[in-house]
């Protein structure tokens, strides 16, 4: 479970302040897939960063299966896998199974485990071709499907994902699809951040939404639709904004 | 966890083609170069001739005065200074056209060299003209004391000879100058790549967040980083020192004969890579903290580079001072303390005091870097981008 208690999250550059979390709290139960809505610089970054243990709220506190994301990283680091869409940093003179293999070393994970589980991944991701190949020269779908395997290779129980399907090609987008179906019967806790709303309408049961750093919206999906009388998640995404602030034009 | 990391940054850095070429081939590169062309410009002087311009007109006599300096050939010219400008000749001479009444007549004989004291060889040859003339005017003048009855012993009433405390100094000095720079170079320049690649590359690629997003602390990566930077200085190092110690035993003569360290050669070695050792990880904690700074590897480079360029100047520094003249400061500052140990090793000299003094200060030096790397790097404005 991640609860999100009254996180605020400020940056200061030179003299100028910018807020990009304000006062943001809400609950995601264990085996909930989460869409985290938002515009560019909304704050949906800086929240998957700040619950990923990599930045620390200015306010409020973050706890991930009741570990506090300050005080004790190290428990939610082994339990959450990350993955930031657009940002597919590899390491390019290495191969496939040497990226791979490498971080599952830094997640602790055995000889043994290590084979099994990039065995695995190779195989949901259709990576057998390619894995003794050099990162440098795979295309922009290879690269991402490498990341998204790296996110998960230590089989974490809560993933966040930053828009992870940005590039991928349809196929690819529609293996990660797959993916997060798979990991949710599992029973994993999935954030995951989205410009697609008909990917969120597919995949999420939740939705949080989030516009200038303030919380517009959380809660089901299915209530969402009830109370906005309407199943266009894009229409009620413009129309939350809307409403969420008053210098908002359409 | 540490070495895990290391051998992946190892791997990763080696797979660089950028670092194998300045590690292998740089070294290799710059010590064949330079190591030739001091074994040339030590032995050259022995065998190397010279071109004096002379006029067309010039007597018999003048002729004789200078065909008597060895490894000086004479071009008869009508413009000698022209054949000079030309570069047709190192020096020029014009004998007054009165020279040989006047010396006959015993009265004084002008003559005027022309050269270019900028020029080695310009200088060289203008310095065995003068000391043929003053050899010349000193048998004219014994010739006119003798003929006026007065003893020429008269006229030395000091007797002035000067000696070298080392016969090989000049060629020592030089090998003392050009190990430490070439060192100095060849690791700044060999581990940039690295440690631009494992810090401000990371961020620009994007694997800083992922590295990040492990349980590794910062900590241990920050130290695994560091390592791999330092060993690829001490590979660089090792490489270039067995590259130069190779040459100037295979294929070398004089430089060979300026740096015979008998019994001592395996001491002197072994100092010899103890230093390159501790030089390599004071080069790396600078350029780790440069590479933290920067954002990208160009802009990390662009910190590095200014850093690395003040290495010569320790160099420049010491050129006009003497082995035996180092104090203990020259052994306490950092860059410096490179070239007067180094320099002390190739003279044959092993002072462990110096040698302590060389590490200790390197290694304050590289703990304060550390820490302080070591706060940037726990803080998200260094680390992410």
């Amino acid at each position: 479970m991640i609860e999100i208690q009254n996180v605020t999250k400020r940056f200061q550059d030179k003299k100028v302040s910018v807020t990009a979390l304000n006062h943001v709290s809400f609950t995601v139960n264990q085996g909930e897939i989460v869409g985290l809505l938002g515009e560019n610089g909304a704050g949906k970054t800086t929240l998957l960063r700040s619950i990923a243990t990599l930045l620390t709220p200015t306010e409020g506190k973050i706890t991930v299966n009741g570990h506090d994301t300050v005080k004790n990283p190290d428990e939610i680091k082994k339990r959450r896998g990350v993955l930031f869409g657009g940002e597919t940093g590899l390491y390019n003179r290495l191969t496939a199974r040497e990226n791979l293999e490498y971080f599952a070393a830094l997640y602790h994970l055995s000889k043994h485990e290590m084979k099994v589980r990039i065995d695995e991944l190779s195989r949901m991701f259709g990576m057998r071709d390619y894995l003794d190949r050099k990162v440098e020269g795979f295309s922009k779908g290879m690269r991402q499907k490498m990341a998204i395997s790296r996110a998960i290779i230590h089989n974490p129980d809560i993933i966040l994902f930053d828009e992870p399907t940005t590039g991928l090609d349809i196929t690819a987008s529609n293996v990660f699809r797959q993916l997060v179906m798979e990991l949710k019967n599992q029973g994993k806790t999935i954030i995951f951040s989205s410009h697609i709303m008909e990917e969120v309408d597919l995949l999420c049961d939740h939705v949080a939404m989030i516009h200038k750093g303030d919380l517009v919206y959380h809660g089901s999906k299915e209530q969402l639709y009830k109370e906005e009388n309407s199943r266009d998640l894009n229409y009620i995404f413009m129309s939350k904004l809307v409403r969420g602030s008053d210098s908002y034009a359409i | 966890m540490l070495f895990k990391i290391y051998k992946k940054e190892m791997k990763d850095s080696f797979r660089d083609k950028r670092t194998l070429l300045l590690t292998v081939f740089l070294p290799i590169l710059m010590m064949t170069a330079l190591t030739f062309f001091y074994e040339s410009l030590i032995a050259g002087n022995e065998d190397e001739t010279y071109t004096l311009a002379v006029e067309t007109s010039i007597s018999s006599t003048q002729e004789m005065i200078l065909a008597e300096m060895e490894n000086v050939e004479l071009l008869k010219a009508d413009h000698p200074e022209t054949v000079l400008e030309e570069g047709n000749a190192h020096a020029a001479i014009y004998f007054a056209s009165d020279f040989d009444e006047n010396i006959q007549a015993g009265e004084v004989g002008h003559v005027e060299i022309v050269g270019d004291t900028f020029s080695d060889k310009s200088a060289t040859l203008m310095h065995l003209v003068q000391s043929r003339l003053t050899g010349f005017e000193q048998m004219i003048v014994i010739d006119r004391l003798q003929q006026a009855n007065v003893d020429p012993a008269i006229t030395q009433a000091i007797g002035v000879e000067q000696r070298e405390m080392n016969a090989e100094n000049s060629n020592t000095m030089i090998l003392a100058f050009l190990i430490p720079v070439i060192l100095s170079i060849a690791i700044g320049v060999g581990a940039g790549p690295s440690a631009a690649d494992l810090f401000a590359g990371e961020k620009e690629k994007k694997t800083m967040e992922a590295l990040l997003m492990t349980p590794v602390h910062r900590s241990t990566l920050l130290l695994a980083k560091y390592l791999t930077i330092s060993s690829v200085g001490v590979i660089i190092g090792f490489v270039t020192l067995a590259v130069v110690a190779i040459e100037i035993a295979l294929f070398t003569e004089h430089i060979k004969a300026a740096v015979s360290f008998g019994d001592q050669t395996a001491q002197i070695l072994g100092i010899g890579l103890l230093v390159t050792i501790v030089y390599s990880f004071f080069v790396a904690a600078i350029l780790m903290i440069t590479s933290i700074i920067g954002k990208t590897v160009k802009e990390a480079q662009s910190y590095s580079t200014p850093i690395m360029m003040v290495i010569i100047f320790p160099a420049m520094m010491l050129l006009g001072v003497g082995v035996n003249e180092f104090t203990i400061g020259h052994f306490l500052i950092p860059f410096v303390n490179l070239f007067t140990i180094i320099t002390e090793l190739v003279f044959g000299i092993v002072d462990y005091g110096h040698l302590l003094a060389m590490i200790a200060s390197n290694l304050v030096c590289i703990l304060v870097i550390f820490i302080v790397s070591r706060a940037m790097f726990t803080k998200d404005k260094w680390v992410l981008d």
